[in-house]
């Protein structure tokens, strides 16, 4: 049989074709296509149960026959590559007589529970029997049965994981969970057991399928074998439709359909709409559950007033009135420029162009920043750092990238679907992956290599590339002293010793740098996050110049929010570049003039009592940003706080007004994802309760502030296209810029550096009222290593005192897999536990002392 | 050595109904005939009983019945005479063998080993099981003969690896060759000869 193993995408570095003829029509292919594929490409449909597009093929269903001329015996064309002259037939007898009697073994053991079944309806099992199976049965035994503790029932359901369920006597054994997991995710807590007839998935022994992408086995599945809680007996498929959308949780921004019921306004499930631009069909379980937010029992209904301290139920035009007056009389006594504007980068376009038009135009102020949750941010846009996140990118290019580098990133946490395409570069292209890290993370499972530096040594790790390059003749530039003089290193090894790294382990990476036919590195939160972020970005900028990154790749600190690379193009920042800023002005007719004023300044001069009102758009800055008593100093000293937002939260607390808003699925909007791939997510469902879309709320106020913002929906439209088109005319540096590096100083009481990111199952304050998302984790935690929980004689489900020098948490412990030095991780986001308060937004690495907390 | 094409010795496994079982090295086209009934080598058929059949090269060849054991053992001679030459693995039945009985045995080999990757062996050798079963203990239907050749048709050449071709391969043989005795199984409910040699 002329089966191969075939490699899925392998066709695009091959640029010989084979010509062959499928059911009488010629077919050119690029050699190493299969004959299903091929079929496909030219509209023929074959039936198949265990391929897909993006697993390798195991030929295992044996739906797929085809009659191959002058091959005795049906072929699977799943597994038989095409090959010039081949003449194929996709409907013979032989092949129809091949299928009936496959569908027949398969139907041999299946339940055939349809009716209670919640993949009826959705089947692939029904749907090809319906198609090309018999219409009765010769198997006249009992059909083989798992069951457990002796109930006399075919359904056989257990739960494996927080959201799955397994019924393994409606398996039909194709094993593209399995596969899926393990090919794509690179998880191993699902397999097959036993053998024969008898083989059985299930979860591996002491595990549950908890990874965080368990959501697709689900999806995946062709039968109802695996289902999950979320949608499990709530709706019969066919009474749904599908409207796409896009997910508002991850920045390379998920293709998803939403199931909405027909007549109620509801949606019922989150499924993938295959891009293989972004997505390739995958998405992160909190893209797949994060849609649960919006029917959450918890949304504001209303907007609400205070009145004499408590917050009350009033109509839109109460709360609006209350704005009107409250707005105007600090606009008329203070000036404009004592109020600010704070955006949620996960809002749609219209929203945020409309919020940056109000503040600059009908307030007439500079105080309007979507970087919510990052610490000592640069005043003006035109730094290193802005280079770096507005570089060309494209997801689909990590595919081909021979080598593959992540810089200070978790992007399991913070760009699942990159994690997955870098998985995928290395499975199916032998891509080296090599991770860079100040504390070893999950995500560099894939890496050939994952050097782990001292935290906080970020722009010396990158010397130490540069200067390796230089050293070892990798690269030549024409004057390795002024690098040297830009580093503050003089050589490799001083860089080397400083990050405590291996010289040798460094030399392996510049190597692969300096050889490597197209690169991709990927700088992440780490990065964007710390306080230097403009010294690393420096850092970054002079790599590129050495190993000439961007003329064979990319190179990319990549955005971290559903719309951030829209806000930035919409110039939803204090200072946009100058390009922006001239397109701005063009179109408003005018900029003010005032001094702009990031997230950092405006909490400043909240503190400082010169701004005295401050609109919230759909974030939870006490929450969010990292240093929480200050942000809470400032909100609270707020004469006016106006929020909107879907719940409510810390923040709403403190406002004087709050408003609801619509979530992402009940109004149209468009969405920018980190490639700058504008794209559309429709209306599913009305908005629910009294909420309104963000863009509407901000063209609400400017009314009543007596400016009406757009003419008409339309010359909004236009603006932000005519936006979105601008090149933001920001270029690399064109000499070595210098990083200048020292170690900081840390106080000996607190010791142990903290990294703080996301849960792979956690993104901002939001996802808290997704239940299934709170199923795989509900709460804060700390990782640590066990070396670390050996010194302090903690164990698994202890609980710690975390302190810091502002603050203390109390947070139970996970012992860490993978973390190997003397890092502490605790995820952010978690209402109940905020670490954002043990967080000084002028450190660089946050550090804290630890303690077992005795009960 | 050996025949033209066939070159060379092999050693062949003989066992069964057989009074000098053992391993015999001898050249290939080697006549199956002498090998069972020379006093050399396996020395004729155990309580000088009448032979019913052999299985030449292993449990995934088809049989050979008493008329066709004058044959060389070599590849294209047991091809010729529809069967194979396998592992080597002669295995000797005399007349009071019962033939489904040995194809139960079998296929109970087969279904256990069967992986369980590709759906007409994981499924077809288990169906096969429970119909064979059910006609050595007789409680077969009319019908299940043509239903186990079709299931077998079903999974021959259409599996991945070739499990699935040995499991069906002496089934369709032995329904082939002892069709008769088959038969006997499902209308009289009981066996044609009588099994009382476990081997």
């Amino acid at each position: 049989m002329a089966e191969v193993a075939k490699k899925e995408g392998s066709t695009s570095r091959d640029t010989k074709t084979v010509t062959l003829t499928i059911d009488g029509r010629s077919v050119t292919v690029p050699k190493g296509t299969t004959v299903l594929e091929a079929a496909l490409s030219v509209g023929v449909q074959i039936p198949t149960f265990c391929w897909h597009p993006k697993l390798k093929s195991i030929g295992a269903c044996r739906m797929c026959y085809v009659e191959i001329e002058k091959m005795p015996k049906l072929q699977v064309s799943c597994a038989t590559e095409a090959a010039d002259g081949m003449i194929v037939h996709t409907d013979s007898d032989l092949v129809k007589r091949g299928r009936r009697a496959v569908l027949e073994f398969i139907l041999l053991n299946h339940p055939l529970d349809c009716p209670t079944c919640d993949k009826g309806g959705d089947c692939d099992l029904q749907n090809l029997t319906f198609a090309h199976g018999y219409d009765d049965s010769r198997f006249d035994f009992q059909k083989r049965r798992f069951i457990e503790d002796g109930v006399e029932s075919t359904f056989d359901d257990l739960r494996i994981g927080p959201e799955i369920i397994l019924n393994r006597n409606r398996c039909i054994h194709c094993y593209k969970c399995v596969r899926a997991n393990k090919e794509a995710f690179g998880e191993y807590d699902l397999g097959a057991f036993e053998r024969g007839n008898v083989t059985e998935i299930n979860a591996a022994p002491g595990q549950q399928v908890d990874n965080p992408f368990s959501g697709n086995l689900v999806e995946i599945c062709p039968v109802g074998a695996l289902t999950n809680t979320d949608w499990r007996y709530k709706i019969r498929v066919w009474l749904t439709q599908t409207v796409a959308s896009v997910c508002p949780y991850t920045s390379s921004g998920s293709n998803i359909l939403f199931f909405k019921e027909k007549h109620q306004n509801r949606v019922y499930r989150v499924t993938g709409r295959r891009n293989d631009d972004i997505d390739d069909g995958w998405l992160p379980d909190i893209t797949r559950y994060g849609y649960q937010i919006i029917h959450s029992e918890d949304r504001l209904r209303t907007p609400l007033i205070k009145k004499e301290g408590n917050q009350e139920t009033a109509t839109w035009d109460e709360a609006l009135a209350v704005i009107e007056k409250r707005l105007g009389e600090i606009k008329d006594k203070k000036g404009c420029v004592c109020i600010g504007g704070l955006i949620d980068p996960s809002l749609d376009n219209a929203t945020l162009h409309s919020f940056s038009k109000l503040i600059r135009r009908t307030l007439g102020s500079n105080n309007v920043d979507f970087r919510i949750d990052y610490r000592m941010l640069p005043k003006t846009s035109s730094d290193n750092y802005s280079i770096l996140t507005s570089r060309p990118f494209r997801i689909a290019d990590i595919d081909n990238s021979d080598v593959i580098i992540t810089f200070g990133s978790d992007l399991l946490k913070e760009h699942p679907n990159e994690y997955l395409r870098i998985r995928k570069a290395c499975n199916f292209h032998d891509s080296r992956v090599f991770s860079l890290n100040p504390y070893a993370v999950k995500s560099a499972d894939v890496a050939e290599l994952e050097l782990v530096y001292g935290i906080g040594a970020d722009e010396a790790i990158i010397a130490a590339l540069c200067l390796a390059g230089v050293e070892e003749k990798l690269v030549s530039i024409p004057n390795p002293d002024q690098l040297k003089e830009a580093t503050g290193f003089a050589l490799m090894t001083e860089a080397a010793a400083v990050c405590g790294v291996e010289p040798d382990q460094i030399k392996i990476v510049a190597r692969a740098l300096a050889k490597a036919r197209k690169v991709t590195l990927i700088a992440g939160e780490l990065v964007t996050r710390s306080r230097d972020r403009e010294n690393i970005a420096s850092a970054l900028c002079n790599l590129n110049r050495v190993f000439g990154i961007e003329e064979k790749g990319q190179i990319a600190v990549l955005s971290r929010y559903a719309n951030s690379m829209g806000a930035r193009k919409l110039g939803v920042l204090p200072d946009p570049p100058a390009v922006v800023k001239s397109e701005l002005t063009k179109l408003w007719g005018g900029w003010p003039d005032t001094e702009p004023r990031n997230t950092d300044s405006m909490l400043v001069n909240m503190k400082k009592e010169e701004i005295n009102g401050l609109i919230v758009m759909g974030a939870d800055p006490i929450m969010l940003y990292p240093d929480r008593e200050f942000a809470c100093e400032g909100l609270e000293k707020l004469d006016f706080l106006i929020v909107c937002d879907l719940f409510e939260s810390e923040t709403t607390a403190l406002a004087d007004v709050v408003l609801p808003i619509c979530s992402w699925a009940e109004y149209p909007g468009e969405y920018v994802n980190l490639e700058g791939r504008v794209q559309q997510a429709n209306q599913a469902i009305k908005p629910l309760y009294e909420s309104r879309p963000g863009y509407e709320i901000v063209e609400l106020i400017a009314d009543r502030l007596g400016q009406k913002l757009f003419e008409s929906d339309e010359v909004r439209r236009i603006e932000i296209e005519k936006l979105l088109e601008v090149d933001n005319g920001l270029s690399w540096p064109d000499s070595f810029v210098n990083t200048g590096w020292t170690n900081e100083e840390h106080d000996d009481e607190f010791t142990v550096p903290l990294a703080v990111g996301d849960d792979p199952h956690h993104c901002g304050h939001r996802t808290e009222k997704a239940s299934s998302l709170v199923n795989f984790c509900g709460e804060a935690y700390i990782e640590i290593s066990p070396g670390l929980a050996a010194n302090y004689q903690i164990e698994e489900g202890d609980s710690v005192r975390v302190e810091s020098p502002v603050g203390k948490i109390i947070v139970p412990v996970r012992i860490s897999d993978f973390l190997d030095n003397d890092v502490v991780f605790i995820p952010r986001n978690f209402s109940s536990t905020p670490v954002t308060s043990l967080l000084m937004r002028k450190c660089r690495v946050d550090r804290v002392k630890i303690s077992k907390v005795v009960s | 050595m050996g025949t033209e094409k066939s070159t060379g010795t092999k050693v062949f496994s003989l066992s069964g109904h057989i009074k000098r079982p053992g391993n015999y090295e001898v050249e290939l086209g080697f006549n199956l005939k002498k090998l069972i009934y020379d006093p050399e080598y396996g020395g004729g058929i155990l309580n000088d009983k009448k032979l019913k059949g052999v299985i030449p090269g292993g449990a995934s060849t088809p049989l050979l019945t008493e008329d066709m054991i004058d044959v060389g053992l070599d590849y294209e001679a047991l091809v010729d005479a529809g069967s194979m030459l396998g592992s080597g693995a002669v295995i000797v039945f005399h007349e009071e063998t019962c033939i489904v009985w040995v194809m139960l045995k079998l296929i109970h080999f087969f279904r256990h080993e069967s992986c369980g990757k590709c759906t007409p062996c994981r499924q077809g050798t288990a169906w096969l099981e429970q119909l064979i079963h059910r006609i050595e203990q007789g409680n077969g239907k009319p019908g299940d003969i043509e239903k186990i050749d079709d299931i077998c048709g079903n999974i021959l050449g259409r599996t991945i690896c070739p499990l699935g071709d040995a499991a069906v391969m002496p089934i369709q043989s032995a329904i082939k060759l002892y069709r008769d005795e088959w038969d006997y199984h499902i209308v009289h409910k009981k066996c044609l000869v009588k099994s009382d040699f476990a081997f």
